[in-house]
């Protein structure tokens, strides 16, 4: 899709259209030799044909002018151009005497030529006696030439067909080449491939890349360069807003406290009073900014790459139970009831962990139907590790908000309701908790059914995030 | 009617910290709570103040001009075995490991509840003094006409018994131990449940709420109060 969008007219493979250019010249380069190859050719057999037929005429001057061709018309005269045709099959005589009469051959030509190269000439005959008038002899000679057109046209058949194969052969051998000249952009698109918005520090290798793709290679990694210092300026802005509020919070908080407690009448609804009651709103509310700094302080640990401090544990389904504790009263006041199915052991960091099932039951707590059971799972994963996935019955939610669920600030409509203590980053939590394990989130809701997770690997990540 | 913070008040404490106004608010408070209160702005001072007096508890910075927090740590703890109460700006995972290998014996992350730091002063006090025997640990906690016997795991309220789940008995403990004192929401989470992080949950309310309707509704007064903004109370006021 993203590729569409850049260029909306495909212009075709490179590949294919170098091959195609290629493919062309080659064919015009190949035909334009053959054809003047051809031409030549045709040219010295024109030349051939030409010497042959006034070597003949020469003779045929010397015939006609002599005494014996005297009368072509005579037998003595006829047996000559006869002799002298004899062993030249492929010539044809015709001799048209003065008064217009054709006086050679005495029949019709019985082999008329197909194709033939013409010699006109006329013979002046002296009067070889006072008795006998001068006279002009027309001649017209004909040579065969089909032979010569057969061979000239098997030539051109033949230089056809060579360039057409020649075409194909250097077409093959340049799609080839191609193919092989352009495996170095084929390997940096696979470097491009593997780059994605989790792993900002990758650098595409610019070593064994031709010069013409350097350029382009330093750019890339040019651009990425500026791209993870701009993320991790963004990521360090959230960390030193968020760390540079903490002080006049923690301020705010003191004072606000101890002038509550000045009032001294902060206990009971008799102490009341105005003042001690906008207090107590402003301590609310710091305390809600605090929570929302701190989380925001966890996640740009998790972001930064804080990993999670694993130790032994036995049992992942009591720890499981500890964090069920901990909301059984609220699930008892909603009519929910609590079962950890499964078990697993496993190096993990059990606070992370309380944090985030905490967060997971407390979602589930949400948006479970009245007096259903909320199913803590815990599971082996086929590839290793572990999957830990909190399921509760209710209505179906959204692809698009579960696709949403894990990310920061995210409330679902409904949970707008549920009061502030609520500040849509218990998820985002959850997921970064998993990533600080090497795992990951997960969330499908079908038939009733919601099973919102993470997935755990069972040893640290080794390298770098 | 005196506000009570602590057990053993009139302690003398060395507040190490930079930011004046946060040094100024802590000092008042805990001076108000009738405490002798020394306070240093930097590190340099600080280290030399925690080396000559005689302080019953230390509360120490991590970020200092001077000497930072831990190297004055390290500095005294080289002769002198205060407690320490750490504050820390930053959650990183680091500065929580270092601070207590270097001999910190608790640490609070900034922000926090002026409430939270007392506890924690008073628990590192405390512990501080595990060496002094301090007398048998009661079997027997009482307040008002509230009984609790955490050897038959029984607990009565005029005469009555209470029926109160497993998890509902330790929160009453920790009132009970405590009385008069506000606890914070994010105490009780970590002390009844060791669940040490700030929840968004509403879990502590509803579990305080249910107790409550155990212990106090059905009487004529009320012991476990909420104090908005601060956490919740287990004290007798006068009707």
């Amino acid at each position: 899709m993203r590729e569409g969008a850049l260029a909306p007219v495909s212009p075709g493979s490179l590949r294919s259209r170098l091959s195609w250019w290629l493919a062309v010249q080659s064919f015009a380069g190949l035909g334009a030799v053959c054809l003047v190859g051809y031409l030549v050719t045709a040219a010295g057999f024109g030349a051939r044909q030409d010497d042959a037929l006034r070597q003949k005429e020469g003779i045929l001057r010397h015939l006609l002018g002599s005494e014996e061709g005297h009368a072509a018309s005579m037998p003595q005269g006829r047996h000559a151009l006869d002799d002298f045709l004899a062993g030249h099959e492929n010539f044809r005589l015709q001799v048209i005497g003065p008064d217009g009469q054709q006086v050679y051959p005495p029949a019709p030509d019985a082999r008329p030529l197909a194709a033939w190269r013409e010699l006109r000439f006329e013979v002046a005959r002296a009067a070889a006696a006072p008795s006998q008038s001068a006279a002009t002899l027309q001649v017209q000679l004909r040579m065969d030439v089909q032979p010569d057109d057969l061979l000239l046209g098997r030539l051109a058949a033949t230089l056809v067909l060579a360039a057409l194969a020649g075409t194909v052969v250097v077409s093959l051998g340049g799609f080839t080449l191609v193919h092989l000249g352009l495996a170095p952009v084929r390997q940096m698109a696979a470097q491009t491939r593997q780059l994605s918005a989790t792993t900002l520090h990758q650098r595409l290798d610019g070593a064994g890349q031709p010069a013409e793709l350097q350029p382009l290679v330093g750019q890339f990694n040019a651009l990425l360069g500026r791209l993870e210092k701009a993320y991790a300026q963004m990521e360090g802005f959230n960390a030193d807003v968020a760390h540079e509020l903490c002080t006049p919070l923690a301020t705010l908080l003191a004072s606000n406290e101890l002038a509550l407690r000045k009032h001294g009448r902060y206990r009971g609804p008799q102490g009341g009073g105005e003042v001690a009651e906008v207090l107590s709103s402003n301590l609310e509310e710091l305390h809600r900014l605090t929570g929302i700094v701190s989380d925001m302080l966890f996640l740009s640990q998790a972001d930064r790459g804080a990993r999670a401090r694993r130790a032994p544990v036995a049992s992942l389904a009591a720890v499981a139970a500890q964090v069920g504790d901990y909301h059984e009263a609220a699930l008892q006041d909603a009519g929910f009831t609590l079962q950890v199915v499964g078990d697993a052991a496993g190096d993990f960091d059990v606070p992370l962990l309380h944090r985030a099932l905490s967060n997971l039951i407390g979602n589930a707590t949400r948006y479970a139907a009245p007096g259903s059971t909320v199913r803590v799972c815990i599971t082996h994963l086929l590839g290793g590790g572990v999957q830990l996935v909190v399921e509760n019955t209710g209505p179906d939610v959204d692809p698009q908000v579960l696709e949403r669920l894990f990310g920061r600030f995210f409330r679902g409509d409904t949970a707008r309701s549920h009061g502030q203590k609520n500040h849509g980053l218990g998820l985002a939590i959850t997921d970064a908790i998993a990533r600080m394990h090497g795992g990951r989130t997960v969330a499908s809701s079908d038939g009733g059914v919601t099973r919102i997770g993470l997935q755990l690997s069972l040893a640290p990540v080794t390298g770098s995030p | 009617m005196q506000t009570r913070f602590f057990d053993n008040p009139g302690m003398k404490i060395l507040l190490i910290e930079d930011e004046v106004k946060l040094a100024q608010y802590l000092c008042k408070g805990l001076t108000e709570a009738g405490h002798v209160v020394d306070v240093a702005h930097d590190g340099v001072d600080g280290l030399h103040l925690a080396l000559q007096g005689d302080y019953a508890a230390l509360v120490l910075d991590v970020m200092l001009p001077g000497i930072d927090g831990l190297s004055l740590l390290a500095a005294l703890r080289k002769t002198r075995q205060t407690p320490v109460l750490m504050l820390t700006a930053r959650v990183g995972v680091d500065d929580r490991v270092r601070g207590l290998q270097t001999g910190a014996d608790d640490y609070l992350v900034k922000p926090f509840a002026f409430s939270e730091l007392v506890a924690r002063i008073e628990a590192i006090v405390r512990r501080g003094q595990a060496g002094v025997p301090a007398g048998q640990p009661a079997a027997l906690l009482r307040l008002a006409d509230l009984e609790l016997d955490l050897l038959r795991r029984k607990a009565t309220r005029a005469g009555q018994a209470l029926a109160l789940t497993a998890q509902e008995f330790l929160l009453l403990t920790l009132f009970l131990r405590r009385p008069g004192e506000v606890i914070s929401r994010t105490e009780i989470a970590s002390q009844v449940w060791d669940m040490n992080f700030d929840s968004e949950t509403n879990v502590v309310e509803v579990a305080v709420r249910r107790l409550r309707s155990k212990m106090d509704v059905p009487f004529p007064a009320p012991l476990l109060h909420t104090i908005r903004g601060m956490g919740y109370v287990l004290e007798e006021r006068a009707p």
